[in-house]
């Protein structure tokens, strides 16, 4: 078994802190949201959570044999993940903002960078890569998601889940996942594979800050 | 001393780093170090391999620097301590040997500053800001510790049921004593300056702007002196020894006691992280308020008022 966690959370540790150190970031965090801002935030994110699975299966298509376990992974996280985007459509509707409005709603091109990047790299780059938007997300979500929830709940005086309950609840999921995840990536000993989760890791950090800083 | 212009950095210690300023005092071999990791000043990985180069250079290139001293660059605050983000990232991927790999690291540089006297370097700290955990036992390593009046400094660590696991224990006790350091750790509090000084775990106190002059006068005072100092200081190590072993015993309990950390535990530390934040964006809740929260909310929290902040925290 290698230690390719430890290698992943080094050379990706500066990406992380600049998503976290982002001035955009650390007002969210301190101070929440406004009403307008956060239905921006959640039609951003119905279009990166309605694209997870599809890329997850583009990838698990392509992984050969010799990753077959990353392959079983995706299958179940993939399952775990299914219909999450409704969580995201049912947020928006206590916002005030339809289903319909959301699916038709044209993301901003980050968003469609973010997107367009991890297809790509599934298909052209390594099929591995898509570990490094996992784990780039399940950071977001695990461990700066608590935070982000906190605030914009005082901010938008909300009570309980009622409106977050994407957010806040991936905060609490995506701890669990991530025990997993390193698992796995513990299992990684392919260099091409490690080289493409790490690119992908810093990829999905950054553009995920810029989503954030676009709303 | 007081007109000095900083001059060039030896070329043997000149590095692009990104996370530390050095200034070069000619004079007197002065390195001044400012840590400067913005907008949170912690010691996150890529901060500590750069100190850790400092080190390497300052070591590699004996009789080069006399004096090594520690600032920070960002205003109000000395140092948060740990990456409490990397922390809350590792615990949750339940990688104790991650978090171990960190731990160690910081033992690494806690190596360095102990054994400074051996490679004949003094070392300051300005502490001209709000410190806390890791940020306070990096301070309590240097030979001296110069305190600005309005600086606050504790451990908060035990408030999510961690300790700190760097050195604080070894520092506080050479420092102070048992007494000090029971009273530092275990409860959790944030001492003003004053109540450093008292405690003997800073050892000048000025009022605030006056460090620099302070760190000046010092090291003139100390010049005619210098080798007779270095000498006591490394007789000091053996009249009160913290070793390489102790050191990693605890902080691999450390690292031990972080992967039993409750989602409780880590939500308070996550509090405490978006409070540094609230620091960062000039708020006046910043770090040290919200431990003072958690403080008032041990001791008057449930049982005075019927609400405590820990209850809405499960």
């Amino acid at each position: 078994m290698s230690n390719f966690f430890i290698d992943l959370v080094s050379h990706t540790d500066e990406a992380r802190r600049e998503f976290e150190t982002s001035s955009k970031v650390l007002d969210i965090v301190a101070n929440g949201l406004s009403l307008e801002r956060y239905r921006g935030l959640l039609l951003e994110l119905y279009h990166v959570v309605w694209h997870f699975n599809p890329t997850c299966a583009a990838a698990a298509s392509r992984i050969g044999d010799e990753h077959r376990h990353v392959r079983y992974f995706l299958y179940d996280h993939m399952n775990e993940e299914k219909g999450h985007e409704e969580w995201v459509l049912n947020d928006l509707e206590v916002m005030g903002v339809s289903g319909d409005r959301a699916r038709a709603y044209q993301p901003t091109l980050t968003v469609l960078g973010l997107n367009g990047y991890n297809y790509w790299s599934a298909d052209r780059r390594h099929p591995c890569s898509v570990l490094g938007m996992i784990y780039a997300l399940e950071v977001v979500a695990s461990v700066y998601g608590g935070q982000m929830t906190a605030a914009i709940s005082d901010s938008l005086m909300l009570q309980g889940d009622r409106g977050i309950s994407f957010i806040s609840s991936h905060a609490t999921m995506d701890a669990e996942h991530m025990a997993d995840l390193r698992v796995l990536l513990n299992q990684i000993d392919d260099e091409a594979a490690k080289d493409a989760v790490i690119e992908s890791t810093t990829f999905n950090f950054h553009q995920f800050g810029r989503v954030l800083e676009s709303i | 001393m007081n007109n000095h212009v900083s001059t060039l950095v030896p070329s043997a210690l000149s590095r692009p780093y990104r996370y530390v300023k050095l200034d070069w005092n000619a004079d007197y071999s002065m390195l001044t170090v400012r840590m400067a990791v913005r907008p949170i000043q912690c010691y996150s990985l890529a901060a500590m391999s750069e100190l850790q180069q400092v080190f390497n250079d300052i070591g590699g290139n004996p009789g080069l620097v006399r004096h090594f001293v520690m600032a920070s660059d960002v205003e109000g605050v000395f140092n948060f301590g740990g990456d409490l983000s990397l922390f809350v990232l590792l615990v949750r991927a339940r990688d104790l040997d991650s978090l171990r790999l960190y731990a160690r690291r910081c033992i690494d540089l806690v190596w360095w500053w102990e054994n400074a006297a051996h490679l004949g370097v003094h070392t300051t700290a300005l502490m001209q800001g709000d410190t806390l955990g890791g940020g306070l036992e990096s301070a309590l390593l240097h030979h001296t510790v110069i305190c600005e009046r309005s600086a606050q400094a504790g451990f908060p660590e035990v408030l999510f049921n961690l300790f700190p696991g760097m050195g604080g224990w070894n520092l506080c006790i050479r420092r102070g004593g048992y007494m000090v350091a029971n009273d530092a750790i275990l409860s959790g509090q944030v001492f003003t300056a004053d109540q450093l000084f008292r405690r003997g775990l800073v050892d000048i106190l000025v009022e605030d702007g006056q460090a620099q002059a302070a760190l000046e006068q010092m090291v003139r005072a100390m010049e005619p002196r210098f080798r007779g100092t270095m000498a006591a200081l490394q007789a000091r190590r053996i009249a009160a020894p913290i070793t390489h072993e102790s050191l990693l015993t605890i902080v691999d309990h450390w690292a031990v006691t972080a992967m039993s950390l409750t989602t409780r535990d880590m939500r308070l530390m996550e509090r405490l992280a978006r409070a540094q934040v609230r620091k960062v964006g000039g708020a006046s809740g910043g770090a040290i308020e919200a431990i003072k929260r958690m403080e008032l909310d041990t001791a008057w929290g449930f049982e005075k008022t019927g609400f405590s902040e820990w209850s809405t925290l499960t």
